[in-house]
């Protein structure tokens, strides 16, 4: 699913978007934690999280991972939009919790699947 | 073969994960595959935030070989007090700046546990924490390569250079674990019996045996001894050399090539010593105690008397404890013998440890000797006040002493001695063949005034492993035939032991036979006989 698309199934902004070689997003993983974010991260995979500073991009860039999504409002700062603009992770925002925000991803994810099952005869 | 390093600041968030960043668009030039480099990035990530997090500085090092991707990661910090709890989920003690940033869930030491193949962790309060992790690029089919990080730990550093020898036998006799065999007038080593002793070394009137050549460092390692850096070696080190030279002198010279400090091995053993004494500190180990003053003592106790594995205090070599002593500093080991060099090589990545023969040291230095005297200025040196054994405790060094001892220990006839003290070189390893001496001069031609309290005594995280002899058939039943065959073939044999088949006894030649290692003509009374 491309990143522009999800943001918007989700309603969330997406205020940066990736590097136009970045696959589309397969899968998601919410966690509060850098480790649970780290374990769990991979080249098709959006990470959502409140954690609003710059070692998320770290990891994300590490990863691979095409883009961010901030929850609860966070709003970053300009150095870590700097950075993920540099290293080519998109960035989402939304005001929904983390709970809710992975709830809609989840949702709207498996639904682009079963239709894409649907189309295939 | 090819090692990397990068510098972790401790507590800069900023540059957190930069080291690890750096490594990966190394790994990536280098071609490393998906599923190990995201492993690899894990691993590494999750072990440079725990240096920035808890500790003032570090280094990460990795070696990249064809098969495997082996990580470093060593810092100065606090240590880790209880390594069991900190290896549990959920367990942290990352301060509250690193918990606000989403540090601090108790996961990290996990993370890299399940991201690696091979994985251990050191650590020494006060001092500082080493994590190594081990990455193989053929997960799923890991056999060879698991194999070969097996093996790896117990290949012999023993070198063999047969166009020496004269085929006197006599290395074939004193072997303790039976590893040598005179085949077609030249010596073999069995790789799975040696446990790096120098009997041998000593033993051959022809200079046959050595440390391996590939233990020795690259010529230039010690032309451009690096700032900084501290000799870690035997005190008989600096009393042996050839002619005359007072240790002043030689210590001297160690200092011209380039040396800002020099160790002395004993400091170590004194600690390790003084651990074994207090049944508290070595917690409740059967009587009598050993403490792992030996390298190749303790291979022989894993290979040949596993039963006293439980004897053995779980503390490192000394050797091993002192590389580990200055985790960040360039070392240089003077290996006192192939079980020494094996021990510490195994325990770090190459670029901050030098093993090195006392033989190449002793190059390095003499050429500096001939033209000048000592000038005065000594290298720092420290030498605690020994007091071998303590009280009821029982010390003996030489091959057949060892083995009588280990053998009667196990049995249970030494539960009166508390600690039992043991070194295969006769008189220690200041006394150590490789080292260029006369045993006999160590004490009388040591003048330095000892000085200092030893380091303290450095925990073991590993346990002692039982170490696997060559197995006789992958399948039970084949070798359960073989054994039967060994055994029939044993007893048809005279029982003379007396070594004209080139193998240390009848019984070790029935195996020889049966392994197709040797020919039953080799013996020259079943050829007689026919």
């Amino acid at each position: 699913m491309k990143i522009a698309e999800l943001a918007r199934a989700i309603e969330a902004r997406l205020i940066l978007p990736g590097g136009k070689d970045r696959p589309e997003i397969a899968r998601i993983h919410g966690a509060e934690t850098m480790s649970d974010l780290i374990a769990n991260a991979a080249a098709d995979t959006l990470l959502i999280t409140p954690l609003a500073n710059n070692q998320l991009i770290r990891v994300a860039d590490l990863m691979d991972v095409p883009g961010i999504c901030l929850v609860d409002g966070g709003v970053p700062d300009e150095a870590l939009v700097a950075q993920a603009r540099a290293t080519g992770v998109a960035v989402l925002i939304t005001r929904a919790d983390l709970q809710t925000t992975c709830a809609r991803a989840i949702a709207c994810l498996s639904a682009k699947k079963a239709a894409g099952k649907a189309a295939r005869p | 073969m090819i090692t990397l390093s990068y510098p972790i600041a401790g507590g800069d968030f900023d540059s957190a994960g930069l080291a690890t960043r750096k490594l990966k668009e190394q790994l990536a030039r280098l071609g490393v595959d998906a599923s190990a480099m995201r492993r690899a990035m894990i691993a590494s990530y999750e072990a440079e935030m725990n240096v920035v997090i808890h500790a003032r500085t570090g280094t990460l090092w990795a070696r990249l070989d064809a098969d495997k991707l082996d990580l470093e990661v060593a810092d100065e910090g606090p240590g880790i007090p209880d390594v069991e709890l900190a290896m549990r989920e959920g367990w942290s003690t990352a301060p509250e700046r690193a918990r606000q940033m989403g540090f601090g869930a108790g996961l990290g030491l996990p993370n890299i546990r399940k991201a690696s193949d091979l994985f251990q962790i050191e650590t020494r309060v006060g001092r500082g924490t080493r994590i190594r992790s081990t990455i193989l690029f053929h997960d799923g089919e890991a056999g060879p390569a698991e194999a070969s990080l097996a093996s790896g730990a117990f290949r012999p550093a023993l070198g063999v250079d047969d166009g020496r020898c004269r085929g006197c036998r006599r290395c074939v006799f004193i072997c303790p674990t039976g590893a040598l065999r005179l085949r077609d007038r030249r010596p073999t080593l069995l790789d799975h019996l040696c446990v790096g002793c120098t009997a041998c070394i000593e033993e051959c009137p022809d200079g046959v045996f050595s440390i391996a050549a590939d233990a020795e460092p690259n010529a230039g390692a010690l032309r451009n001894v690096p700032q900084g850096a501290l000799l870690i070696a035997p005190r008989g080190f600096v009393v042996g050399f050839p002619g005359f030279r007072p240790p002043e002198l030689i210590l001297s010279g160690l200092r011209q090539i380039g040396f800002s400090e020099v160790r002395f091995l004993e400091e170590w053993e004194e600690s390790l010593r003084r651990e074994s004494r207090h049944e508290t500190a070595a917690g409740k180990l059967p009587r009598p105690r050993i403490p792992p003053l030996c390298p190749p003592v303790v291979s022989l106790i894993e290979s040949r008397f596993p039963a006293l594995m439980p004897h053995l205090v779980p503390c490192l070599s000394p050797s091993e404890a002192a590389c580990e002593e200055f985790p960040l500093r360039p070392v240089f080991l003077a290996a006192a013998c192939p079980g020494q060099y094996s021990a510490c090589a195994r325990s770090s990545l190459t670029e901050r440890l030098t093993v090195a023969t006392p033989a190449a040291l002793a190059n390095a230095v003499l050429p500096l000797l001939n033209s000048r005297r000592a000038d005065g200025e000594l290298p720092a040196v420290r030498v605690p006040r020994a007091n071998p054994a303590g009280p009821r405790g029982l010390a003996a060094s030489g091959v057949r002493s060892v083995l009588r001892l280990l053998s009667r220990a196990e049995t249970g006839a030494l539960a009166d001695v508390s600690v039992l003290e043991l070194h295969l070189c006769v008189g220690g390893c200041s006394a150590s063949p490789l080292l260029t001496s006369n045993p006999e001069l160590n004490g009388f031609r040591w003048t330095v005034k000892h000085s200092g309290e030893p380091p303290a005594a450095a925990r073991r995280n590993r346990p002692y492993e039982q170490r696997e002899g060559l197995r006789l058939d992958p399948d039970m039943t084949e070798a359960i035939r073989k054994l039967a065959q060994i055994d029939s073939m044993t007893h048809s044999l005279p029982g003379r032991d007396c070594g004209s088949c080139g193998s240390p006894s009848c019984a070790a030649f029935a195996e020889d036979v049966v392994m197709r290692r040797a020919a039953e003509g080799d013996c020259p009374f079943m050829e007689n006989a026919r």
